[in-house]
């Protein structure tokens, strides 16, 4: 139907309006048996942004920079999938990435992703609050340590720093 | 009756909560806030030169005030808390009475905890008409809507979210027409419509393909324009624009074509179908193109004699380039705190009652506001109490000087708009982008 031949917003009209969030739900709890970081080829990533956002770009080019393959969708809806997938809305960040499972949550560093995914611990997801300035596909200078949490069972801990 | 004599029409609005079909088809009601019971409120009609009192009784339960967006009224009747008026107490009354000198389409929403009133629903059409109406078969208003719902249809809490405030502003998943997430819009072949059309989304901008058809812009909020297809067949409108247009409906009996919201790259989606009855054609020649509708009375700026100042907008997320965007760390997460700016400065919290002038007109002069956008975002900007002409976009002189009172500026871009600062008070100039209005982008100009 539209211009550009990519799928509308199906969320608009009534047969789908109340679906959203039903696809995001199912998939929070990292699943068992996840291969090792890189042992199967290129880790698959969907990253979910604000259309107009041009840092959550950077971000989704700094992944694939690291041999990820990411597939960006836009989205208005992050507050809500933030919620329903238990990210507490003070350690929110500016997109939300589904890798293997789990949920990455703003300008994560790849390094601390790949420990992620080595380790499979038992949470949703890991967040890098807000948007500091000098993290991946940020700009500016690094003005201090990033301080990453980890989310999903117990309250939010100190998943790594960087 | 003394007192019903001294206007043409009294209305009463009462802000309460409320349910509504929002989604219809049999999916659960929504818990909204609303005027008298209904997604969009009563709409309101006048005549040119009407008088009205409007009685506004809060049954909220918080603070309200009602604004007449694009109504050029006496300054104490604007509806601003702490600017031009008291805000309304739960449980308390206020009247709003004044004549509308300008005809066209305008809104009516609250200016008190904007960005959760006009989110969870409080809207209403505000129509101004013509002493001699538009000759067209039909009118149709479409006030757009557009709501955050959760599965059940529930209105997602959330508002003032710091990190989409920041951003693009709380943009919805649930896009209605007059209050319904729209189906089919009946229409029959052959007939000329005009179609008055309200953003009363409280971030969301719309860009309207009318698919196999050709609209004509005639009226630009509220104000007329000489009738012109809209940019690149799009019809943008950003929160609390305004459109009126001329469609000639010119498909067969019994077809259907999309209405289409492009707006967003990669979220585009068909808004309405135009479906037309199977009935014969009204009329089968082709109607002249319409006539421009008459001026309204504002006053014609005098650039010659112009005095011109700069107002820079600042802040939001990435300044893409680095230059006067900001980041935002842990310490940003708690709130409050100014993420956006006019002029170097920022209201937060909606804290109007510390809001000192950024600029003091003298009244009766012409002024050009050379608006610059220095961040990565759309700011539709609206400045109360008058109407403008945009004369200017990036330096470049506009085709048609549109008349305007909210002025849509893309990110760094700039324009300039002209206007006679005829009415007293303390006017508001801010971002319609309701988060980005609570976050700072919103300022107080004075005529004195």
């Amino acid at each position: 139907m539209n211009r550009n031949n990519q799928p509308m917003e199906t969320i608009m009209n009534r047969r789908t309006a109340l679906k959203l969030g039903m696809s995001f739900t199912a998939t929070a709890i990292a699943t068992a048996a996840v291969p090792a970081w890189a042992a199967l080829g290129p880790v698959e990533v969907t990253l979910y942004k604000d259309p107009e956002c041009s840092c959550c770009q950077n971000y989704a080019d700094y992944l694939r920079k690291n041999g990820f393959a990411v597939t960006v969708i836009g989205t208005h809806d992050l507050p809500l999938m933030n919620d329903q997938l238990g990210v507490p809305v003070n350690l929110q960040g500016c997109h939300l990435a589904k890798v293997e499972g789990y949920v990455v949550e703003g300008h994560v560093p790849v390094d601390v992703v790949k420990r992620l995914l080595a380790e499979k611990p038992k949470i949703k997801g890991i967040t890098l609050p807000g948007m500091p300035a000098g993290a991946p596909g940020m700009y500016g200078k690094k003005t201090g340590p990033f301080t990453i949490y980890a989310f999903g069972s117990t309250p939010p801990k100190v998943y790594a720093t960087e | 009756m003394v007192r019903a004599a001294a206007v043409d029409k009294e209305v009463q609005l009462t802000p309460a909560p409320g349910r509504v079909a929002l989604v219809g088809g049999g999916h659960p009601e929504t818990a909204v806030w609303c005027y008298d019971g209904s997604v969009p409120g009563p709409e309101i009609r006048l005549r040119q030169g009407e008088r009205v009192r409007i009685v506004c009784d809060n049954r909220l339960a918080q603070d309200t005030t009602i604004h007449w967006h694009g109504v050029r009224v006496p300054n104490p009747m604007d509806g601003v808390p702490y600017v031009t008026q008291p805000p309304i107490a739960p449980g308390r009354s206020f009247i709003y009475e004044f004549a509308v000198p300008d005809a066209g389409t305008y809104w009516y929403h609250p200016h008190d905890h904007s960005s959760e009133q006009i989110g969870r629903g409080m809207m209403g059409a505000f129509v101004i008409e013509e002493p001699t109406p538009l000759p067209v078969d039909r009118e149709v208003v479409w006030v757009l809507g557009d709501f955050r719902l959760r599965p059940d249809a529930r209105i997602a809490g959330g508002f003032d979210n710091p990190m989409e405030m920041s951003m693009a502003g709380r943009i919805g998943n649930t896009v209605t027409i007059n209050g319904r997430v729209p189906t089919d819009c009946a229409v029959r072949s052959g007939e000329r419509v005009r179609l008055r059309l309200i953003n009363a989304a409280a971030a969301r901008i719309f860009g309207l393909e009318f698919r196999q058809h050709r609209p004509l812009v005639v009226a630009l909020d509220g104000q007329p324009i000489a009738p012109h297809a809209p940019e690149g067949g799009r019809v943008v409108l950003a929160p609390a624009q305004r459109v009126d247009l001329v469609l000639d409906m010119t498909g067969k009996p019994g077809s259907k074509s999309s209405v289409v919201d492009t707006f967003y790259r990669h979220l585009s989606y068909r808004l309405a179908d135009l479906a037309y009855a199977a009935t014969s054609p009204l009329r089968t020649k082709p109607l002249p193109p319409p006539a421009t509708l008459p001026r309204n009375t504002q006053p014609e700026p005098d650039l010659a004699q112009a005095q011109r100042h700069v107002v820079t907008l600042t802040g939001g997320m990435m300044g893409g380039g680095g230059t006067n965007g900001m980041s935002m760390g842990m310490g940003m997460m708690g709130g409050g705190r100014a993420m956006w700016a006019i002029n170097g400065a920022a209201i937060v919290n909606d804290d109007m009652q510390h809001m000192k002038p950024i600029l003091t007109l003298t009244r009766g002069k012409t002024y050009v506001l050379a608006i610059d956008n220095r961040t990565a975002w759309h700011h539709p900007i609206h400045l109360h109490g008058h109407s403008f002409r945009v004369i200017t976009r990036n330096g470049k002189p506009t085709a048609y000087r549109a008349w305007r009172d909210t002025v849509l500026m893309p990110p760094r871009e700039r324009a300039e708009i002209a206007f006679v600062a005829d009415n007293p008070g303390d006017w508001m100039f801010h971002c319609h982008i309701l988060d980005h209005q609570d976050g700072g982008m919103m300022a107080v100009i004075r005529v004195t």
